[in-house]
Formats: structure tokens, sequence, C-alpha cells
């Protein structure tokens, strides 16, 4: 069963798409993710062009994230003031970070930059998510109650002005911090196709000691928000958003991320970074593999009407 | 090195407005064939084909000495004039056919007229990259920009064309992937050595043909009588949207006796052209509707979802 998507310009498998709407969705539930950051290489690894993977990966973030959101918003796991704090900041990253994909797309540039961009981000976010979470797998095994949260601990970040206080995640920190993650979020995203939720996530918990719970929805409720604005402008400055392509994702990604959201609420904090870790260690190697690895094709060519 | 690149500018432009594929556009000895090609309105036209001066010579002492008999001439049309791409477009067939008048062909297997059939797209312009190794990465480097390339090219023929013509005739005529009429953007050409320019070239062919945008079939075109000929060719479903040109070519020996142009239309229809059109025309518009779409399902499956936790 075939589909023409009439800005990708090309007839798509169906079931291809589904299927992989579904395996992103549940996994984006289940790590409360976006899951953009698997979406869009998948997308282009498919045979989508690069910039209508992340035009339309940002379309299909806003829904699943939306339905995530909803979902962890009725357990009362979202702390809306720090949601909105770092939305703030989001959007105005992204703005920059829609621009920047034009410059660079021109410069022909895009995917070199996107590679070692995801390459760093998911390389170094893995790593450290990894050890956190083999160390606090061992503390719990040897009967230590493990604590992601250490509140007698003190660092810069608490001698910063504008203190603000978060009652749902019991903080009293500057709104600076947050603003600021929101804003690298947004621009990162914006450039990677991706809500940002893998790197907001860790961020949350290792900067900002968010705790565990309400991180994932926080999360998902800024990311639904930021990804909403990335989309108009991908649309409007790139022209690069296929709807049809969007809601093949969308309508099986929700689905998916009901599951996985399920799935989640079953899994301890612990196992579900471990999972989270191995997996960002498993997308940032098969990127990185190609940016090593002699092509078996030197040459590329992009249509350049549009700029893109 | 192609004779494309001796023409200026404004005619590449010209070519696909006006849709004439006339061989050898820009050549001192064809303005008749430009002013009949250039006709408003008409889509379909018998196009004098463009000879070598030794062609033309044999040409008239055969005529003389046959008593003059009447000339060959091709005339052929596709399946379908305006193919819609729908949202169940998944590529399709054109069938060309088309006949030899005053065929001289004794039977259909006699071998005595050659055809090749040229399905052309727009002409658009093409960035061409190259990747290599710097400090153990591979990044694109050198780049050479094309102001012109067909979006899509298929060719089909009797038997394979280098045993139809000889080069430059095919050349002149833009006939074989090898002559397919790339022209690269004033800068690139200047900046980049030929060889380069060659390698580049190569590079594009065969990465269009990867995608199955360029395409050569030998056999492929059947005579199924003594003046009848068909021939079909696909089109891949990720073939850009825009007119194509049919040309059909008569060949007789090495000589080309006649040509012979037709237009096909592939257009957007139904929704998908209507999506098309609303995110080129008011992208911000449609960037907000891709935003309530995806709201709208996100909200409506988790309702779903909670209807049914809850029952």
């Amino acid at each position: 069963m075939h589909i023409y998507l009439p800005i990708a310009e090309m007839s798509a498998n169906v079931l291809l798409f589904v299927g992989m709407g579904a395996a992103v969705g549940f996994l984006s539930g289940l790590f409360g993710v976006g899951g953009g950051f698997l979406m869009t290489p998948l997308l282009i690894f498919s045979g989508i062009p690069s910039a209508v993977a992340v035009g339309t990966g940002a379309a299909q973030v806003v829904a699943s994230s939306v339905s995530g959101a909803m979902a962890q918003y009725q357990r009362n796991n979202v702390d809306i003031k720090l949601g909105v704090v770092l939305l703030a900041g989001g959007v105005a990253g992204s703005v920059i970070g829609v621009k920047m994909v034009r410059i660079l797309s021109l410069a022909g540039q895009f995917d070199l930059f996107v590679a070692l961009a995801y390459v760093t981000f998911l390389g170094v976010i893995g790593i450290l998510m990894l050890i956190e979470s083999i160390n606090a797998l061992q503390s719990v095994r040897r009967g230590r109650p493990y604590s992601m949260r250490r509140p007698g601990q003190h660092n810069w970040i608490h001698g910063l002005p504008l203190k603000m206080r978060f009652h749902r995640s019991k903080l009293y920190i500057s709104a600076i911090p947050p603003l600021m993650i929101g804003a690298f979020v947004g621009f990162l995203g914006a450039i990677m196709g991706a809500g940002g939720g893998f790197i907001m996530v860790p961020a949350m918990i290792y900067l900002l000691r968010v705790p565990t719970n309400v991180v994932v929805g926080t999360s998902l409720f800024q990311t639904v928000f930021v990804s909403a604005v990335t989309t108009i402008m991908q649309a409007s400055e790139n022209y690069s958003v296929d709807v049809v392509l969007a809601l093949l994702l969308i309508v099986s990604g929700v689905i998916g991320a009901q599951y996985g959201a399920a799935a989640g609420a079953r899994l301890r904090g612990e196992q579900l970074r471990l999972l989270l870790a191995a997996l960002v260690l498993l997308v940032c190697f098969r990127i990185g593999w190609d940016l090593v690895v002699t092509p078996r094709e030197l040459f590329s060519i992009t249509a350049t009407l549009g700029g893109m | 090195m192609t004779p494309v690149r001796l023409i200026p500018r404004g005619w590449l432009r010209l070519i696909p407005l006006m849709g004439v594929m006339v061989a050898g556009l820009g050549l001192a000895s064809v303005p008749a064939s430009n002013a009949i090609a250039q006709e408003p309105g008409a889509t379909d036209k018998r196009v004098p084909p463009v000879k070598t001066p030794r062609n033309r010579k044999t040409e008239r002492t055969a005529a003389k000495t046959d008593q003059a008999p009447p000339r060959e001439a091709v005339e052929a049309d596709v399946s379908t004039r305006t193919i819609a791409v729908t949202s169940a477009f998944t590529g399709t067939e054109i069938v060309v056919f088309g006949s030899v008048v005053n065929s001289r062909q004794p039977s259909a297997e006699a071998g005595y007229y050659d055809v090749i059939v040229v399905l052309e797209g727009m002409p658009t312009p093409l960035l061409a990259r190259r990747k290599s190794n710097v400090a153990g990465l591979w990044v694109n480097t050198e780049s050479v920009a094309y102001e012109s390339a067909p979006s899509y090219y298929a060719i089909v023929s009797t038997r394979p064309i280098e045993e139809i013509a000889d080069e430059p005739l095919l050349e002149r005529n833009a006939i074989g992937l090898d002559f397919v009429r790339l022209a690269p953007a004033a800068k690139s050409a200047i900046e980049t050595d030929p060889e380069e320019l060659k390698a580049f070239k190569d590079a594009v062919i065969r990465l269009k043909q990867k995608e199955g945008l360029y395409l050569k079939e030998d056999y492929a075109v059947i005579f199924m009588g003594k003046s009848l000929f068909r021939s079909s060719i696909s089109l891949p479903a990720n073939v850009p949207v825009g007119p194509l040109t049919a040309r059909v070519y008569l060949f007789r020996e090495g000589e080309l006796l006649s040509a012979f142009q037709s237009r096909v239309r592939l257009e957007r229809s139904g929704i998908e052209l209507w999506l098309y059109r609303f995110a080129m025309r008011q992208p911000a518009l449609y960037g907000l509707f891709a935003v309530a779409v995806a709201v709208g399902a996100g909200l409506l499956a988790s309702a779903a979802f909670r209807r049914r936790d809850a029952a």
C-alpha cells in the first residue's frame, strides 16, 4: 500500500512509515522524549529528503508529545511553572536554530553539522547516563537507597539572581539556568529536527536537580510548544513540512506512545535511564559511523530550488 | 565540451517555457526550425532535425537518383497527455507510439529504420557536491552548480544508440545519457577544471540513474508493422512534477530522417494539489494547520484511549 507525499514528492510505503511511527512513539512514551532524535535519522535513512525529514519530524513531535504530556498531566507529573520558563527560552532558541538551518544548507554543510551535533550530544549524554544509571543500579543492589536529589549540596547555580520557587519540583532556584537550558535545547532541537527531550531530560535531572517523576512530564509539556513553533517556522522558512507524512507518523506514533507511557510506569527510574542511555549511544554510533567510514558514493546531488 | 555552454543563458530559460527541444539550438544554420517550434499554442509539431552538412549532401544526391520517392517522416503521440499525481500515484507508464509516413520497410522485423524516443523533464537547477576526507571525517568540499539539468530523462531505442548514429549527431540532439544537457553555472564552469567537470557530470548522471530518474533501454522501441512502432517508458513515483517532452527520432543508416515532438503534462490533482498550493502560497498558515492537525490527532487519540481505559 503506497501513498504519494505532496511535499516530499515521493510515493511512500504506508506500512513502513506506520511501523516506524509506532516504534518511535512507543519509545517516546517510554522515556518521555519527543522521539525526534530517532525519527529524523530514520526518515533520512528511508529516503525522505533531509530537509523534509527535519520539518516533518517537528510536526510529529508535537503530536506525540501532546498525548504524552496529557497522560503525564493527568498523573500530576507536570511542573507548569518550570515548563513555561523552559518554554520561553526554547522558543527563542528555536527561532535562531531554524535560521541557522537555512544558512548551513546554503553552505552545503547542514548534513555534516547535523551529524556532528548528533554524535557530540548523543555521545556525551549517552555515556554520562550510562555511568550514572549503572552506579544507581549497583547501589540499589547493595541495598543503599539511591537518591538523585542532593538537597544539602549547593553549586554555582544557586548563587544566581532572579530566584523563583517551583513548588511541584520542590526547587527554589534562579530562572536563568532553566531559561538558558530551554534556549539551548530549542536551538539544537530545531537544527537536529528533534524536540530536544534527550538533552532536556538529563539537563533537568543533573543541572536543575528536578525530581525524576516530574522531569518527564515537564519536558513533554515544553516540547509540545517549542516543536509547534519549530513546525510553523520550518513550514514558512523552508517549506519542508509534509502533512501527509506527518499524519501517518502521528496516528501510529500516538498509539505507540500510549503503550510506551504505560510500560514506563512499570519500570524503575534507573532501568529506564539505562535503556535510554543504550539507545542514545546506538543512534550516536550509527551516525558517527557514516562520518568516518569511506562512503561508497562521494558525490551527492540536491535540487537547489528554494535553497535547501 | 558540449555545445550547450556556447549558448547564451537566456536561451536555456526559453527551452522549458516553449517546450522546445529543437536540436542544436543556437547553431546558425537552423533559424527556421526555431521559428516553427516557437509557434504559440502548438503542442505537437514535427521538428526539422538538424543534420550534419555531410548528411544533407548525401540526401540530395539520393533524392536525385531515386527519382524523388516520397520522403519518410515520423508521426507519434503519447498514450496519456495529462498524468494526474494524486495520493495514489505510484509511478506510471507512458506509451509512446507512432508511425513512419511513407515507410519503405518490408516488414516489422526488417530493421530498416531505427527509432529513438527521448522523454525529458523540465530543466531544473542542481547542485552536485563531493566529499573528501578532512581530518578523518568525510566532509562536503568541492561543489559544482548546474544552471539546468533535466529533472527526468528516459531514452529508449530500437537498438543501442551507438549503433544507430555517430556521436556528433547524437550530441547535437541531446540523445543519450552521455549527452544530457547539463549546463554548469558560469561560476562553476570557470572555477573547475575540465577533468573535474567531467567527473561531476558523470556523478550527476550516475546518481540520477540510481534514483531511477535517468534511464536507458536499448531494445525497447518495437516495430509492430511496416510503419507502426511503440515503446513504453516507466515514470517512477519520485518523478518531479512538471511538463515532460517526448522527442521521437527516425533514423536510417546513421542518418536522421525526421523528428517529432509531443508533450506530456504531469500535474498534481485533488488533495495533493490543494496541499501543495497551500504549503507554497501560505506557508505560515500551512504551518499552523500542520500544528493543528498534529495537536488534534494527538489529543483525539489520547482521548480515545482514556475512554477505553475508563470503560
